[in-house]
């Protein structure tokens, strides 16, 4: 079982070199002009032939362990939340001055509206904390915790439909195919457990809009990296994981025995053939040897004390909601996963947002700031970095018919907040701002890149080194973008 | 076909992404669908070979294959089979349990300890990475 290091070894990257290359792939193949014909033709179908690294990845100190990304699908709205417009009460129902708007792209669904009336949030702002941070009355659990958050005001993005700017925050690319930021991640890092993937993914569904925008697999996918790197989705309904159970008759040993006459064959055909996939099959297959054990393990949270629940709200005890994902999160991030991401759907509020947010904003609010007291609690937040966050945000004008109490907001990718905590983030600071309508950004903008750039540094990597060869080229996760924002840093 | 990341339909992929998790290996090796498909190849291996472990095997490769075992393939299934049968044999409510996994009913004439063998040959067949992937 030598193959299975691959994927093991606390030197991925140098592994990955190793295993197969062109030079290498011709070298055992090329014992004859046919067999070399026969090597090219077979090269081009192996998508880690080209794999070659770089070099190292810089001489960062990693400030953070892992990563928990609360990815906020459908796009929260900066407005409502976060990014407080006091001045927006004189104005409503007035059309958006054309300075601000500057004839800038809209979408679809609200061009070709007769007026863009602005809507001023009906919600609420009060300052938190030392910092101040303005806060919505929706979130009062976030508030409480406002010190230890990094609010950044200023994310901007290119996309301005969900599939390809969720496509974007997940790979660097609006356009799928591409590895997931997750990936990268166990790509060049590694795992820290052996005995789970080094990336996890769960969905749960939002109260305030259920039947939101639905999500891929390929957002956790690991593109033209080794499919070793491939987020794992735990199931929210039923068993979290399918078929975890040995069938009726195979003991433990008598399973064993089986992967190892699965396994001897395997990397006999690995031998003959060098295609880096085969050693991943022989690894997915000893690590589905050991979530057996580990996962139900990891997903029994009867051994969670009651006041677990009490702080995470009292959805965290229902499978497959946000908040018993978020206590999952907590364990996974315990058990050594390298980067665990959540996705909560429902947050595409074109009409009758007042109403919808609010449910979206139960379903998230406490268990967040639960998530990051219980790590700060654990002494684990230094060492983890989290993210809470949308794909783009929202328009200050309302998407459909304004009135007093009700209004709708459509997709705005020029400015939205995100926020951050823990693993080298600076607690306590609002960064970037916008201007008095949250159209544009005034100060620090901060692009998907560089948010990338950002989380790669703060695992000591430096975002310009980790690449992977492929179709000739070496690809990054931030392309040929991204800047660190070193002001956001501890 | 989730575990496998089958396209959603809900739009054209162009290309099926390449996809490889622990949870695939676990839905190969443990559904009731493919453990009950499992016994069914090796109820064949059994009807349809000569009645020894090196015939049925091979017979078992062919179908999945579409060829013979290498002498290094077919010897780690051969001392695969003897431990199978060993374990069967010495628990035969194990061997009874294997090969009713399923709604299909298996053929009452052959022996159970030798068909749970051959089924869990045959689940190591269905297992191999040139069985499953298309090359």
């Amino acid at each position: 079982m030598t193959m299975t290091k691959s994927s093991s070894s606390p030197q991925p990257l140098s592994d990955a070199r190793l295993l197969m290359n062109r030079r290498y792939f011709f070298g055992k193949t090329a014992t004859g002009i046919g067999s070399l014909a026969l090597g090219s033709l077979l090269s081009r179908d192996l998508p880690g032939a080209e794999a070659d690294f770089l070099g190292d990845l810089g001489t960062i100190a990693p400030k953070a362990k892992r990563v928990i990304y609360l990815f906020q699908s459908g796009a929260p709205s900066q407005l409502d939340l976060f990014d407080y417009k006091p001045k927006l009460a004189d104005h409503y129902d007035e059309d958006l001055p054309d300075s601000i708007r500057q004839g800038q792209r809209l979408t679809g669904m609200t061009s070709g509206q007769a007026r863009f009336p602005v809507a001023p949030s009906t919600f609420q702002f009060q300052q938190h904390g030392n910092s101040g941070a303005w806060i919505s009355e929706l979130m009062p659990n976030v508030a409480g915790i406002a010190d230890k958050l990094c609010f950044v005001k200023s994310m901007h993005t290119e996309a301005i439909n969900h599939d390809p700017a969720i496509t974007f925050f997940q790979t660097g690319s609006q356009i799928a195919g591409r590895p997931s930021v997750g990936s990268w991640l166990s790509y060049g890092l590694g795992k820290e457990n052996e005995d789970l993937p080094a990336f996890v993914a769960m969905t749960s569904t939002g109260t305030g809009r259920p039947g939101g925008q639905p999500l891929y697999d390929r957002l956790w996918g690991s593109g033209f990296l080794p499919t070793t790197h491939q987020g794992v989705k735990l199931r929210g309904v039923g068993d979290p994981v399918l078929y975890l159970n040995d069938p009726a008759g195979i003991d433990r040993k008598l399973r064993r025995r089986m992967l190892d006459d699965i396994a001897a064959v395997n990397q006999q055909k690995l031998a003959d053939f060098g295609d880096p996939e085969i050693a991943t099959r022989i690894a997915q297959y000893e690590l589905a040897y050991r979530m057996q054990t580990s996962v139900p393990e990891l997903t029994d949270l009867t051994t969670e004390p009651e006041a677990t629940f009490d702080a995470y709200g009292p959805e965290s005890k229902k499978r497959g909601t946000y908040a018993n994902n978020c206590i999952l999160a907590r364990r996974l991030a315990e058990s050594g996963v390298r980067f665990v991401q959540l996705f909560h759907m429902g947050w595409d509020q074109h009409k009758s947002l007042p109403k919808q947010i609010e449910g979206q904003a139960y379903d998230t609010d406490q268990a967040t700031a639960a998530l990051i007291q219980d790590l700060e609690d654990r002494g684990m937040l230094d060492e983890t970095l989290i993210i809470w966050g949308g794909e783009f945000g929202r328009t200050v004008y309302s998407q459909g018919t304004l009135t007093e109490t009700n209004y709708g907001r459509d997709h705005h990718p020029r400015c939205f907040t995100l926020f951050l905590a823990g693993g080298g983030i600076r607690p306590g600071m609002t960064f970037g701002a916008t201007d008095d309508f949250s159209y544009n950004i005034t100060e620090n903008p901060v692009h998907v890149h560089d948010l990338h750039a950002t989380l790669l540094h703060l695992l000591g990597i430096d975002h310009e080194k980790l690449t992977y060869r492929f179709q000739g080229r070496y690809f990054r996760l931030t392309d040929v973008h991204g800047h660190v924002v070193k002001d956001i840093l501890a | 076909m989730m575990n496998f990341d089958a396209a959603g339909r809900e739009a054209c992929s162009v290309n099926l992404s390449i996809t490889n998790t622990p949870l695939q290996a676990m839905n190969l090796l443990n559904d009731p669908q493919f453990v009950e498909a499992a016994r069914a190849l090796g109820e064949r291996m059994m009807e349809e070979a000569d009645p020894t472990p090196e015939a049925r095997i091979t017979h078992g490769t062919r179908l999945l294959l579409g060829r013979a075992p290498s002498d290094v393939e077919l010897n780690v299934f051969l001392s695969g089979y003897r431990d199978y049968l060993q374990a069967f044999t010495d628990n035969p409510a194990a061997a009874e349990d294997f090969v009713s996994v399923g709604q299909s009913r298996p053929n009452p004439d052959l022996p159970v300890p030798e068909l749970a063998a051959c089924a869990a040959v045959a689940s190591v067949l269905l297992n191999l990475d040139e069985t499953v992937t298309k090359e």
